[in-house]
């Protein structure tokens, strides 16, 4: 192909869109819709991952201190769980901190007296791990340590929250999937329909020697556009709403996080325009290799 | 020789034997006429010769290469060495002169500044001098072929297939667009035209091949045959 030629390949991807104008409507329309569908589950992902990552980032063993045990011996305990594998951290927490930790949760500043100045608690150990993955393994390697009596991660919510935020993962990816080729099939019906209201122009560009690349580039460009035009819309709309959500839930929701627009805006426009650029290009691909045989 | 057919035949899908067995060859610089009634295989002969349809029976030979075997470079080197005139003239209707005639040298990706001079030039020599800028849909249909002419001549091709050029055109247009043919044929290009149009093939007293239900049955130098 010679770059010239795109001088007049470009306008006449823009002469079909307008020549079909109904056709070219209906088809960013729909690629507008199925693409701020998708826009809403990326939006939704992010967020999943985002607080699914603080809260496994969150996740510690809490390793309680046998009554008995003086704390001579804490220190050697320290180091045993530092030598665990996965083990990132080990923070030693006494039990007047514990207290004050539940005061503050309790929003109660004088728990103590409330338990007649007997601090229940025990002191304990709170260990981080490398891989939240490995928090089990861990909890059960520091179980079975001489001078701990008891042991917490939140067993069972933990592999709960995994499962959950795994299948929303999983099945947004789904949805999205499904959304992608409801685009392309309609973008292929678009290009189809185009081609066969340019068949005769077709004809004559293949009795007049015209390559395969430049009777496809048109199509191929138009279905592009489409794809792009498609997502300029959906990007704004999506952004426009994620806008108003974002005020609405950060006002009101104080134990989530909720990533903000503009950190979330770059990623959003990279994925949109070039869902649209890719599939607008494979909807355009699909019809011209079944017609457009030179 | 530029053309030779051997043993073509043609049958299409649904049983029907356009073509058979036809043998011939054209030479370069020769002007040709397919004759025959309507059904006689001009229109199918037409498009196997300018690789439009393949045979399903023996060979079409153009400058000793069989077109049913070229690779896609080679089927756009011999489509640009080739012309085609239809009688319902293939115009492109919402455009002008100029772009319908333009559209054979951007086809082959030729600049645009070559495009502005050859093409007022190519309509001054098919008598369209000046109507550059009109629709097609606003031209006589003798000036619309000459449009589809204008198309099929500018890239020079060898060779100029033209299939009932004239089928749509009262006698008078049809006897200035043979004149067309006879001039571009005179310059060198060899032209192939089938027609069942008794009173141009007579006048003209050229090689006449007739057909007959797809087989060939004559093929002289004069006037209509059947």
């Amino acid at each position: 192909m010679k770059m010239y030629s795109f001088r007049y390949i470009f306008p006449q991807a823009f002469k079909s869109m307008k020549n079909n104008g109904w056709l070219t409507a209906a088809a960013i329309l729909t690629i507008t819709i199925s693409l701020f569908l998708c826009a809403f589950f990326w939006m939704i992902i992010i967020n999943i991952n985002v607080n699914a990552t603080e809260i496994e980032d969150d996740v510690r063993v809490m390793a309680y201190i046998d009554f008995d045990v003086p704390e001579s011996d804490y220190e050697e305990i320290e180091l045993t769980l530092r030598n665990i594998d996965g083990v990132q951290s080990v923070e030693f927490v006494s039990k007047d901190d514990g207290l004050l930790t539940l005061e503050d949760r309790f929003n109660d500043t004088d728990l103590l007296s409330t338990l007649e100045g007997d601090n229940p608690l025990p002191d304990m150990f709170s260990i981080t791990a490398e891989d939240s993955q490995a928090v089990a393994a861990i909890a059960e390697e520091v179980s079975a340590l001489d001078g701990i009596y008891h042991v917490r991660y939140g067993e069972g919510t933990v592999e709960k929250l995994f499962t959950m935020t795994d299948t929303v993962r999983k099945a947004s990816i789904v949805v999205m999937a499904l959304l992608g080729v409801a685009a392309v099939t309609l973008i292929a019906m678009a290009i189809r329909l185009t081609i066969l209201g340019r068949k005769k122009e077709i004809m004559v560009m293949k009795w007049c020697g015209a390559t395969d690349a430049f009777v496809r580039w048109p199509f191929f460009l138009e279905g592009m556009m489409l794809g792009i035009f498609g997502s300029i819309l959906a990007l704004a709309l999506a952004l426009i709403l994620y806008g108003q959500v974002f005020s609405y839930l950060t006002a009101t929701i104080s134990f989530a996080t909720i990533v903000p627009l503009s950190q979330l805006w770059p990623g959003l426009t990279l994925f949109l325009i070039g869902a649209g650029v890719v599939l607008g290009a494979i909807g355009s691909l699909i019809p011209l290799a079944r017609f457009l045989k030179v | 020789m530029l053309i030779q057919t051997i043993n073509l035949g043609k049958t299409y899908k649904n049983g029907i034997a356009a073509l058979t067995d036809i043998n011939l060859s054209i030479d370069y610089g020769e002007f040709v006429f397919l004759t025959g009634a309507s059904g006689a295989g001009k229109s199918t002969l037409i498009r196997l010769l300018f690789r439009e349809e393949l045979p399903t029976a023996g060979q079409v030979l153009i400058g000793g290469r069989n077109v049913s075997r070229l690779s896609t470079p080679e089927i756009v080197r011999l489509r640009r060495n080739s012309g085609v005139v239809f009688q319902d003239f293939r115009l492109m209707e919402r455009n002008t002169v100029f772009e319908n005639v333009a559209f054979a040298l951007r086809a082959v990706e030729r600049p645009y500044a070559e495009i502005k001079m050859r093409v007022p030039a190519m309509l001054e020599r098919v008598g369209l001098a000046g109507r550059e800028n009109d629709n097609v849909m606003h031209l006589s249909g003798g000036e619309q072929q000459r449009v589809a002419v204008a198309r099929a001549i500018i890239n020079n091709p060898l060779v100029l297939f033209a299939d009932e050029p004239t089928g749509d055109l009262d006698p008078k247009t049809s006897d200035e667009l043979i004149q067309l043919f006879a001039d571009i044929n005179a310059e060198g290009t060899t032209l192939v035209m089938a027609t069942h149009d008794q009173i141009i093939v007579d006048k003209m007293q050229k090689r006449v091949i007739t057909l007959d239900h797809g087989h060939l049955i004559g093929d002289t130098i004069g006037g209509w045959q059947l």
